[in-house]
């Protein structure tokens, strides 16, 4: 008889998103532990697809966090989608935690425009003081862009992700960085550090066909994982972020 | 026996999953629509969800409430009305879809749809593959009808694909023959 043939491809543990066209195109969801970008230009369901991932864990019982950096976490809550899946209970119980950076700056006195390397050391050591006080095991930074604005060189952007990337892998958090490019950029980010250091990327994308315009999105890189690879057409819609492969149909321009 | 009935009849011996191309003349139009949501779909007790891409939906809902046929259980995904800027009013079960070029998009919508119809069986009802073809060219339109049809397999879901007898070509039998279980001529006996 010949030999069972396993065609798994990973044993790593799975955080999964809950978004199924995601976790289809993950091969089950993000290797639990992975710091992955989530990058795009406005308007491209970068927060929304955040949220949904942060409320699954919840629903799922884990400890849930976004750190909200360019929009009050209070007008954050009244612009989502209503889900149909989504409790306030999550909020009530601590499952689904709201923070907003500028109070965490004011709290460790780093009220600057530029902070320095020994800064950013504080400001890692906080964010990882909330998640192990927290135990909590998803969390969001939106966005990452808005905090690498303080740090402006690329040695103090490198330094703050990767420090922050093994601080929350080695506590079993998975980490969402929202990323803001410009729609021309050909880069996965602005200061096109974090797209190195990240163990994944997940580009959020328009794409103009024949005068209609589609929201794409592409699993670019994930460690730890094999993954789809090509575009999907996504909608944002009351029962979460949904998404169907892009039709070629020979008749794509610049897809 | 009427074209209602004999429509009604020949879904009725098609087991689940299935998808199929119903051969229509104009004339039976409004018949076929009402064998189908009237019939079959009550029968069956299934959710209906139907595409329109020739006329708007609102056009069909006018014609549904004279025949007086329950609306309850019907979703209509209307990819034509954003673009002949016919939105005068809207229905409660329709969802817009800008253009029948957004292929991609009407998928996402029945994909909603069926998600929000969790645990009936459902059909769905392409309406119509001649006018899709106007706005899409034939590789594009056949790779849209492969996987929506796939998918609604793997659903358990009814497909149904109008094909208007007037307008038949090549083309359309071709892409229809590769995806679908059978054709059905909808006529009276």
């Amino acid at each position: 008889m010949a030999p069972k043939v396993d065609l798994s491809t990973s044993t790593r543990e799975r955080c999964v998103t809950g978004i199924q066209g995601l976790d289809n195109a993950l091969d089950g969801g993000i290797p639990r532990g992975n710091t992955i970008l989530v990058t795009g230009s406005c308007g491209t369901g970068k927060t929304t697809l955040s949220l949904e991932f942060l409320v699954h864990g919840a629903l799922d019982g884990e400890t849930c966090l976004f750190i909200s950096v360019t929009e009050a976490s209070s007008k954050l809550l009244t612009n989502i989608i209503p889900y149909d899946f989504f409790e306030e209970s999550l909020i009530k119980k601590g499952k689904l935690i709201f923070v907003d950076m500028p109070v965490v700056y004011e709290r460790l006195g780093l009220n600057k425009l530029e902070f320095s390397l020994e800064e950013v050391d504080v400001l890692v050591r906080a964010v990882a003081d909330i998640v192990k006080e927290m135990d909590v095991k998803r969390l969001v930074i939106d966005s990452i862009t808005s905090v690498c604005y303080r740090l402006r060189t690329q040695e103090k952007i490198r330094d703050f992700i990767l420090k922050i990337g093994a601080t929350l892998s080695s506590l079993g958090c998975t980490s969402v960085l929202v990323s803001e490019i410009s729609p021309a950029e050909e880069r996965y980010s602005l200061f096109g550090v974090e797209e190195a250091i990240a163990d994944g990327i997940i580009f959020m994308g328009n794409l103009e066909r024949r005068g209609d315009l589609l929201r794409t999105l592409q699993v670019v890189k994930m460690r730890g994982t094999q993954h789809s690879r090509t575009k999907y057409v996504l909608d944002l819609t009351s029962a979460g972020v949904l998404l169907v492969p892009l039709l070629k149909g020979g008749s794509v321009a610049g897809g | 026996m009427s074209v209602t009935t004999n429509v009604a009849e020949k879904l009725l011996t098609l087991p689940e999953s299935s998808a199929v191309a119903l051969q229509i003349r104009a004339e039976h139009y409004f018949d076929v629509i009402r064998g189908i949501l009237d019939n079959f779909a009550v029968k069956k007790e299934l959710d209906s969800i139907y595409i329109t891409s020739t006329i708007p939906s609102q056009s069909i809902v006018n014609a549904l409430q004279v025949l007086e046929i329950d609306m309850s259980n019907i979703y209509f995904v209307d990819c034509i009305s954003q673009i002949m800027m016919s939105m005068a009013s809207k229905h409660e079960h329709t969802i817009y879809v800008e253009s029948p070029t957004m292929l991609e998009n009407l998928m996402l919508k029945v994909e909603y749809l069926t998600k929000r119809t969790e645990g009936k069986n459902d059909i769905i009802i392409l309406d119509s593959i001649n006018s899709l073809a106007i706005h899409n060219n034939t590789k594009i339109l056949s790779e849209f009808l492969h996987l929506l049809v796939n998918n609604l397999r793997a659903k358990k879901a009814y497909t149904v694909i109008f094909s208007m007898e007037e307008y038949r070509s090549e083309d359309i039998s071709n892409m229809l023959n590769i995806v679908v279980d059978e054709t059905i001529v909808a006529a009276g006996e």
